[in-house]
C-alpha cells in the first residue's frame, strides 16, 4: 500500500517535470539555452499568487469546470499499472473507464472553451470536440487489443502480466498497437504535429485556445491537469509497451519506471522538432493512421492470432 | 387476450416511469398549446396505447393497440401546425409508420397461420414449421424497425418528433421506440426461436450503422429537437449492437453472456428512456421560453434558466456515456459482451463485423461528447445570441418538478444499479435464460463484474465517490486559500465581446461537416453585401448550411422517382394508347396462365421455353409495336 502512494506521488510530482524536459530537450536541440527542469514548478507557484481575473460574461461554469478537469485526470492516477512488481495496484479498472474519465475531463474543458462567450473558445472548443471524437475509437480499440494480449481487460493487471509474458507469439499485433498508442499520446496531449502548446497565434491554438481566458488559480489547476494527462499516457505506454523492470526491488524499479519516462519524453521532443504543426484538416490523416492501425491491431490478433 | 409476466411488467414500469414526469411537465405545458382538449385527448390515448401494446397477448389486440399508438402520436404531431413542415412531416410518419404495419401483418398472418386470436406462445410451433424462418425475422425487424428509427427506416424519425409538442417528442423519442423493442424482444424470445447466427450478425450491422449513422446527423443538426431526434437514432443502434450480441452469443451457446448482452441491452433502454425524456424536456422548456427551435438564437440561458441548463447538462453527461453516470454503465456493459467474444468464436464473419461494431461504438460515443457539447455549449453558455433568448426566464413550477424527478430518475438508475439490475435479470430468467445476477455481483453490490473472460469490474459508486472527493478536497483548497478575484471582460483581442463574435453551432460541427462532407453532401449559400465593388470588403454577410440526408436523397427520393416513372408509363398506356390497352390486358392474363402452369401444375423446360417465346412475341407484336 506503502508503494502504491508512492507511486501516485511521483507520478504526480514528476508530471510537471516531464513537461518542462520535453521543452527543454526541445530548446538544446533548436541549440537554445533550455529552460530549468522546475520552470513547471515555477510557473505553478507564479499563477498562484496571482489574482484570479473572472470574465464577466461566464457562468458558474467557469467556477466549477476547471476543478472537474483536473479531478477525473486525479482519479486516473490511482487505476494506473503498478511500477513495483509487489506493490498494491488497482487491478480491475478496465480502458473502457480510463478513456471514459480522460474523457469527462475533456468534456468539461470544451464546456469551459463555450462558457466565455469568446470566439477563441468556442474555437477550441470545436477542434477539440474533433479531435478527441477521432481519438476515441483509436484509444478503445488499442488499450483493448493491448488487454487481449495480456489475458485482462483490467489496465492494472494488464501491465503486471505483460511483464510477467511478453506476447512473443502476438508481436504484429502488439507493434500495431504500440504504434497506435503512440500517435495517441501525441494527439491527446496536444504535442506538436497536432497543436502547438507553445504558440502564441491564436488561429492556430487548440487547447490553449479553450483556456485563453483563464487565469491565477484556474490557470494552475488547467496547466496542472494538461501535464498530468502526459504522466498518464506516458506511463500507461511506459507499462503496457515497455513491460519490464518490475521484478527489482523498490529504489531500481522507480528509478527504471522514471527513465521510462524520460526515454518517451525524448521521444515525443525529438518526434516534435522534426515535424511541422498540421493543418486542422490534415489532422484526420495522423489520427486515420492511429484508428488504422489499432483496427489492424485488433483484426491480427483476432483473425490471425499473431 | 392480455399477458402480465415479468418482461410485460419490466415494459409497463417503463413507460409509467417515462409518463409519470412527463404528465407533471405536461401540465405544466399545456398554457403553451392552443388545442388543449385535442391534446390531452391524444396524450392519454398515446399512454395508454403503449401500455395496451406491452400487456397484449395476442396479434389482434396487439395489432389493434399498435395502430392505436401510431395513429395518437400522429394525431400529436398534428397539434401544432406552422406550415407546411408540420404536415408533411405528418404525411412522412404515417406512411412509415403503415409500412411496417404491412410487415408486421404479412409475419402475424404466417405465424398465427389465419387464427390472429391465437397466443403468442402457440405460435411458435407454426413458426417452426414455416419453410423459410428468415423471411419471418425480415418482416419482423421491417416491422418494428421502422418504428425504432434504424438504419435505412430512419429518415422520417428526426422529421416526425421534432414537429409533436415536446412533452410528446418526449414520450415519443423517450418511450414509444422502447415499445418497438418489446416487440422485437417478445416476438424474438417467444415466437422465432432459435436463432441462426445470420440474425445476430445482420442485426449487428444494422446497429453499427444506426449508431453511426444517427450520431453524424445529430452533429450537423442546428435544429435542437431534430438533434435530439437524431441522436435517439444512434441510441437505437447501441441498443440494438447490445441485443444482437446476446442473439450471436446465444447462438454459439454461451448462456450467460447471452444474459448479460441481453441485460445490458435492457438496462440501456431504460437508461435512454431517462435521459432522452429529459433532454427533450429541456429543450422544450428552452423552446417554451423562447419561440424558437433554432440552436443558433439561444446562449446565456444557464443564467436565466439555472435548473433547466444543469439537468440537460447532467442528462447530456449521461447520454455521452461519461463515468460515472448510468449511460457510461450500460456502454460499459455492451463494450464487456464485445469483449467476450475474443477467444471463442470460429466464424470469420463475427471475427470482422465485432471489432467493427467496437470501432463503430467507441466512434459513437467520440461523436457523441462533441455533439453534447454543442448542444449544451451553444444553448446555455456564452452571451444570448437573439432577443428571444435574452427575455426568457426560468419555467414554470410543474415543468420544473417534470425535469427534476426525471433527473432523479437516472440518478437512481445511477446509483442503485444492482437494484434495476435484478429486475432486468428477472425478464430473462422468465424466458427460460440463466440467471446472471449472482455472477455480475459476487462480492457485493459495490463492484459490477463483466461475464466476459478476465473481463473488467466497474465500481459506479466508488467511481463517484472518489471524483466527488477529489473534486470537492480541490475546492475546499480554492477556499482555504482565500483567492482574490476580479471581474472583467472576456479578452478578444482588444475588440469588444459580443453575441455576434461568437461561436455558432454551424462554426461549432464546421471542422466535422468538412470531414464528413462525402456524407453530409452541405449546400451552402453565402450572401454578401459588398461595398464598392471589392470582393473582400462588406458590410454583411450570412452564411447558411444546408445538410441533404443521405438516406432520404438516394434511397427514398430514388424509390419515389422510380414511381413517378412507372405510373407515368402506366398513365400514358391508360389514357392515350387505347388500343394497346387489351393488348396488355391479354399479355398479363397469358403471363398468368403460363405462370400457373409452370408454377403449380407440372414444370418442364421444354414448354418454360416455348412459352417464353410467345410471351416475348405477344410483348414485342401487341404492346412495343413498331418504331417510329
Amino acid at each position: 500500500m506503502i508503494l502504491y502512494l508512492l507511486t501516485v506521488v511521483l507520478l504526480i510530482l514528476i508530471a510537471p517535470i516531464l513537461l518542462s524536459y520535453i521543452k527543454a530537450t526541445k530548446m538544446v536541440l533548436f541549440f537554445k539555452r533550455p529552460i530549468s527542469l522546475m520552470q513547471g514548478y515555477r510557473n505553478f507557484t507564479k499563477l498562484l499568487k496571482k489574482e484570479t481575473i473572472i470574465s464577466e460574461e461566464t457562468s458558474a461554469i467557469t467556477r466549477y469546470a476547471p476543478f472537474l478537469v483536473l479531478s477525473p485526470l486525479l482519479v486516473t492516477v490511482f487505476f494506473l499499472p503498478p511500477i513495483v512488481g509487489g506493490a498494491y495496484y488497482v487491478s480491475f479498472v478496465d480502458a473502457f473507464t480510463i478513456t471514459g474519465l480522460i474523457s469527462l475531463s475533456t468534456f468539461f474543458l470544451m464546456i469551459l472553451g463555450l462558457d466565455s462567450a469568446s470566439a477563441f473558445g468556442g474555437m477550441g472548443s470545436s477542434r477539440e470536440s474533433f479531435i478527441s471524437a477521432l481519438v476515441e475509437p483509436a484509444m478503445v480499440l488499442t488499450i483493448f487489443s493491448v488487454s487481449l494480449m495480456a489475458d485482462n481487460l483490467g489496465v492494472g493487471q494488464a501491465g503486471v502480466n505483460l511483464v510477467a509474458h511478453f506476447p512473443k507469439e502476438h508481436m504484429a499485433s502488439y507493434l500495431f498497437a504500440g504504434i497506435s498508442f503512440f500517435i495517441l499520446l501525441i494527439a491527446e496531449n496536444g504535442r506538436i504535429p497536432v497543436d502547438n502548446t507553445e504558440t502564441h497565434l491564436e488561429l492556430t491554438m487548440v487547447h490553449e485556445a479553450m483556456i485563453l481566458d483563464l487565469t491565477g488559480v484556474y490557470l494552475a489547476i488547467i496547466e496542472t491537469a494538461s501535464s498530468i494527462k502526459f504522466v498518464i499516457f506516458a506511463s500507461l505506454f511506459a507499462s503496457l509497451f515497455m513491460p519490464f523492470g518490475l521484478e527489482f526491488i523498490a529504489p531500481i524499479a522507480f528509478v527504471i519506471f522514471v527513465l521510462k519516462l524520460f526515454i518517451i519524453a525524448t521521444a515525443v521532443a525529438i518526434f516534435e522538432v522534426n515535424t511541422a504543426k498540421l493543418r486542422i484538416f490534415k489532422i484526420p490523416n495522423l489520427l486515420g493512421l492511429a484508428i488504422v492501425f489499432a483496427f489492424l491491431s485488433l483484426i491480427t490478433f483476432y483473425v490471425l492470432g499473431a | 387476450m392480455f399477458i402480465f409476466d415479468t418482461l410485460s411488467l419490466v415494459f409497463v414500469a417503463l413507460i409509467l416511469l417515462g409518463s409519470l414526469p412527463n404528465l407533471i411537465y405536461s401540465t405544466g405545458y399545456l398554457p403553451h398549446i392552443e388545442r388543449k382538449g385535442y391534446y390531452q385527448l391524444h396524450y392519454f390515448a398515446f399512454i395508454a396505447s403503449m401500455l395496451g401494446v406491452v400487456v397484449s397477448a395476442n396479434a389482434l389486440v396487439f395489432l389493434f393497440f399498435w395502430e392505436i399508438m401510431s395513429l395518437s402520436s400522429w394525431k400529436l404531431i398534428l397539434t401544432e401546425v406552422e406550415g407546411k413542415s408540420t404536415i408533411k412531416a405528418a404525411r412522412f410518419y404515417f406512411l412509415m409508420t403503415h409500412f411496417g404495419f404491412v410487415f408486421l401483418m404479412l409475419f402475424f398472418l404466417i405465424v398465427s397461420d389465419g387464427n390472429l386470436e391465437l397466443d403468442f406462445g402457440s405460435m411458435q410451433l407454426i413458426a417452426s414449421k414455416f419453410a423459410y424462418p428468415s423471411l419471418l425475422f425480415f418482416f419482423l425487424i421491417l416491422g418494428l424497425l421502422s418504428k425504432a428509427g434504424a438504419v435505412p427506416l430512419h429518415v422520417w424519425l428526426p422529421y416526425a418528433h421534432p414537429a409533436a409538442p415536446s412533452p410528446a417528442s418526449a414520450l415519443m423519442s423517450g418511450v414509444m421506440l422502447k415499445v418497438a423493442l418489446y416487440g422485437l424482444l417478445r416476438f424474438l424470445f417467444d415466437v422465432l426461436y432459435p436463432w441462426p447466427l445470420e440474425w445476430g450478425t445482420t442485426l449487428l450491422i444494422i446497429g453499427s450503422l444506426t449508431s453511426l449513422v444517427g450520431i453524424l446527423y445529430a452533429m450537423g443538426e442546428h435544429d435542437i429537437k431534430a438533434l435530439l431526434a437524431n441522436s435517439s437514432i444512434e441510441n437505437i443502434g447501441i441498443i440494438l449492437i447490445a441485443f444482437a450480441m446476446g442473439m450471436i452469443f446465444d447462438t454459439l451457446k454461451l448462456p450467460y453472456l447471452s444474459t448479460f448482452s441481453f441485460v445490458a441491452a435492457l438496462f440501456h433502454i431504460f437508461n435512454h428512456m431517462g435521459f432522452k425524456s429529459l433532454l427533450f424536456m429541456g429543450a422544450g422548456s428552452v423552446l417554451h421560453q423562447t419561440h424558437t427551435k433554432n440552436i443558433e438564437k439561444f446562449g446565456g440561458l444557464i443564467s436565466s434558466m439555472p435548473v433547466t441548463a444543469f439537468v440537460f447538462l447532467f442528462a447530456a453527461m449521461s447520454i455521452t456515456a461519461l463515468p460515472p453516470t448510468n449511460g457510461f454503465l450500460s456502454e460499459w456493459m455492451i463494450f464487456q459482451s464485445m469483449l467476450g467474444s475474443s477467444h471463442i468464436t470460429d466464424d470469420i464473419s463475427l471475427k470482422l463485423s465485432i471489432p467493427f461494431a467496437i470501432f463503430a461504438l467507441a466512434m459513437t460515443s467520440g461523436l457523441a461528447i462533441a455533439t453534447f457539447v454543442k448542444a449544451f455549449g451553444i444553448t446555455f453558455l456564452g452571451l444570448h445570441r437573439s432577443t428571444n433568448a435574452k427575455h426568457a426566464t426560468e419555467v414554470n413550477f410543474l415543468m420544473k418538478t417534470g425535469m427534476v424527478l426525471s433527473a432523479l430518475y437516472i440518478a437512481s438508475l445511477m446509483l442503485f444499479a444492482p437494484f434495476y439490475l435484478r429486475f432486468f435479470d428477472d425478464v430473462f430468467v422468465s424466458l427460460g435464460r440463466s440467471s446472471i445476477y449472482a455472477k455480475l455481483f459476487p462480492d457485493g453490490i459495490l463492484q459490477m463484474h463483466s461475464l466476459s473472460v478476465h473481463g473488467g469490474i466497474v465500481s459506479p459508486l466508488i467511481l463517484f465517490g472518489s471524483l466527488v472527493l477529489v473534486t470537492g478536497l480541490l475546492l475546499l483548497a480554492y477556499r482555504v486559500f482565500d483567492v482574490k478575484e476580479r471581474f472583467y471582460h472576456t479578452w478578444a483581442c482588444g475588440y469588444r465581446t459580443a453575441p455576434n463574435t461568437q461561436y455558432t453551432s454551424t462554426g461549432f460541427s464546421g471542422i466535422m461537416r468538412r470531414f464528413f462532407s462525402w456524407l453530409y453532401k452541405p449546400q451552402e449559400h453565402i450572401v454578401k453585401e459588398t461595398l464598392a465593388g471589392h470582393e473582400t470588403k462588406f458590410s454583411d454577410a450570412s452564411y447558411t448550411v444546408h445538410i441533404k440526408p443521405l438516406f432520404e436523397v438516394s434511397l427514398y427520393e430514388s424509390a419515389k422517382r422510380l414511381t413517378y416513372i412507372i405510373s407515368y408509363w402506366v398513365y400514358r398506356l391508360g389514357h392515350f394508347e387505347q388500343t394497346r390497352y387489351p393488348a396488355m390486358i391479354f399479355t398479363l392474363l397469358l403471363f398468368v396462365l403460363f405462370s400457373y402452369r409452370i408454377f403449380a401444375d407440372d414444370f418442364s423446360w421444354q414448354t418454360i421455353i416455348i412459352e417464353s417465346i410467345m410471351m416475348i412475341m405477344s410483348v414485342k407484336i401487341l404492346i412495343i409495336g413498331e418504331k417510329k
